[in-house]
């Protein structure tokens, strides 16, 4: 119902006002950058302060805020001394960041003092309540950030998810990131001569070499590792009770839901990928449609057989 | 919009500077930009604009002005509204915007806001090639993060049972988080996002977290060392293709060529699932019922192929 705009404009102004205040004058341009301001949106937000004040709303009772020259001026609103406290998802959303790069192992001293007080500040009486944890088991994430600061080639070998094959590729890495629980690099494959996002835990081998990349203007921002793509193999399961957890783990799209089952449509790179999944999952699920699939099922599974016969 | 910011601007002014309770009917008299509404839309108007308040993290408070409960006050303590200070050095508050430009918490950069309130985003330092997704579940994480801190007991639906908790802790792990706390049945941890209709107590710091309780003692471990299976060890071989790979899931040594290793299993259908994740590159020697049961499973699997 609220307008998560009036929200975020109102957290900015009672953010800014103490600000001010404290510093008795500050810079334009300082605002703007501390506050993520455009000039216009400043001008837009003191001309707000200014009529706003205490009941009665005369001359005497309203803030001032203005802009003289490059300064923004702010007065006569005592009772925003002070910042609203952070509300919890707020104060959550800082922690864990902080936390999660000291987790990394990537801190600065000044960032583990600084989550050391905030702690303090925002959960005193509960320390310790919070644990965000991002290990890479590797150690490879400390080197590909280096390589990609330094904007160094990278020589890995890499064990492909689904496909079974080990091959070697030279790549330029971007950024390094992890999401849903892994860890990923991403960058240009010299090998494909395509962008790619390979997973760090199944780099076996790597070796950051002296040669020095073009790093494109924009890099796309790092995002969940795996979307769609017109080569991939598409097949159509059917779920039963017991396989639901399935469609937490993987991006599958629901195509039908009934008393019994659900039914969806699974992609990815490999047909290798669903067809493990359905060995595993057994009498729990059924192949509906998908030939490329079934025959690595049969393929597979065949040799599963002749393993635990 | 415009009239909504000024007119939150100057109740939250009221609110913070008036010394006694102040009911709905001192607000529609004295508050700029509430005149003139009919009854309906002011009340409508009123609730929109305490629930901002919240929003901001305004601590309102609302109690009643008579033994009747007929009529209410509300107040704002301008203490209690003051964020804490922290004490943050300059070089501190950079390292924070680093970091929180850095990670995402329910699709967006949550740690920002609260830099904000905290002296402002330093963006001059170059952003570090480095990122990480801490999943989407940020309402419901924040309402469990200020009972937590509050310690407030909390309710919740879970796998279709309702539960009772005293919530001790969260916990960010293998791209899920979960909840650590104390119900009826003891210590136990919780998916978040498994979590349905949470209610949080009204009531602050009614219980106490045992000392030394370690959030980390109930989490850690392999996906299947946790459950309720007889427990038992199975070892397992894996090809040298892939040996490497499973020695760093298991943080062992590298190996040379093949590995065997030895496992605890509490949970079966994990352990199936991350031996067969490697194909036909990794097969259980032992104990038999878990060769027996992976056999069963690709053999229903073969005979639903279409």
């Amino acid at each position: 119902m609220t307008s998560l705009r009036t929200v975020s404009r109102l957290s900015r102004i009672l953010a800014l006002i103490p600000y001010v205040l404290e510093k008795k004058s500050a810079d334009v341009s300082e605002i703007l950058g501390r506050f993520g301001y455009s000039e216009e949106q400043l001008t837009r937000d003191l001309n707000t302060v200014f009529v706003c004040g205490l009941p009665g709303y005369g001359p005497g009772d309203l803030m001032e805020a203005y802009i003289d020259e490059d300064e923004v001026i702010i007065d006569a609103a005592d009772y925003f001394t002070r910042a609203p406290r952070l509300t919890s998802t707020e104060a959550l959303g800082l922690l864990a960041a902080g936390m999660t790069v000291i987790g990394m192992g990537e801190a600065t001293p000044a960032l583990e003092s600084a989550v050391r007080k905030l702690t303090k500040a925002v959960m005193p009486e509960a320390s310790s309540a919070l644990v965000v944890d991002v290990v890479d088991e590797s150690d490879n994430v400390g080197i590909f950030r280096s390589a990609a600061t330094d904007r160094r080639v990278v020589k890995i070998t890499y064990r492909s998810v689904g496909k079974e094959e080990t091959t070697n590729r030279d790549i330029e890495p971007w950024t390094v990131f992890t999401t849903l629980g892994r860890w990923y690099v991403m960058g240009h494959c010299r090998l494909v001569d395509d962008e790619r996002t390979f997973r760090v835990d199944r780099i076996r081998d790597l070796e950051v070499t002296d040669e020095i990349f073009e790093r494109p203007k924009r890099v796309p921002e790092p995002g969940v590792g795996y979307t769609a793509s017109e080569d991939d193999v598409v097949c159509i399961i059917d779920l039963y009770a017991k396989a639901l957890w399935v469609l937490e783990y993987y991006p599958v799209e629901v195509l039908r839901q009934s008393g019994r089952s659900t039914r969806i449509r699974f992609s990815a790179p490999d047909a290798e990928v669903p067809a493990r999944l359905l060995l595993r999952l057994g009498q729990d699920a059924k192949l509906v449609k998908g030939v490329d699939v079934a025959e690595r099922v049969e393929d597979l599974g065949g040799r599963l057989l002749a393993i635990y016969r | 919009m415009q009239n909504v910011v000024e007119r939150v601007l100057n109740l939250l002014i009221y609110l913070l500077e008036s010394p006694n309770p102040v009911t709905a009917d001192d607000v529609r008299r004295t508050v700029l930009g509430y005149d003139g509404q009919t009854d309906e839309a002011f009340h409508r108007m009123f609730e929109r604009d305490k629930d901002v308040l919240r929003k901001l993290g305004v601590p309102l408070n609302r109690q009643a002005l008579d033994a009747w409960e007929v009529d209410y006050g509300y107040t704002v303590d301008p203490d209690e509204y003051a964020v804490p200070d922290p004490g943050l050095s300059e070089e501190e508050r950079v390292a924070l915007s680093v970091a929180a430009r850095m990670v995402r918490l329910g699709g967006s950069y949550a740690g920002l806001d609260a830099l904000l309130k905290l002296g402002g985003i330093e963006r001059s330092v170059g952003l570090e090639p480095l990122g990480a997704d801490l999943g989407a579940e940020a309402e419901v994480l924040g309402s469990l993060f200020g009972a937590i801190t509050e310690r407030r007991a909390v309710k919740f639906d879970y796998r279709a049972s309702e539960r009772q908790l005293h919530p001790y802790g969260i916990a960010h792990r293998r791209g899920h988080w979960y909840l650590v706390g104390a119900g009826a049945e003891g210590e136990r941890v919780y998916r978040v996002d498994r979590i349905g209709k949470l209610t949080v107590s009204e009531k602050t710091g009614t219980f106490a977290k045992p000392k030394g309780f370690d959030v980390r003692s109930l989490m850690d471990g392999q996906p299947w060392e946790a459950g309720s299976d007889p427990e038992v060890e199975a070892t397992i071989r894996f090809d040298s293709e892939v040996a490497w790979w499973a020695a760093r899931t298991l943080g062992l040594e590298r190996p040379e060529a093949e590995l065997v290793a030895t496992v605890p299993v509490a949970n079966r259908d994990a352990l199936v699932g991350w031996v067969l994740s490697f194909g036909d590159a990794a097969e259980v020697l032992d104990p038999p019922e878990i060769r027996d049961e992976i056999r069963t499973r690709v053999e229903a699997a073969l005979e639903k192929l279409p």
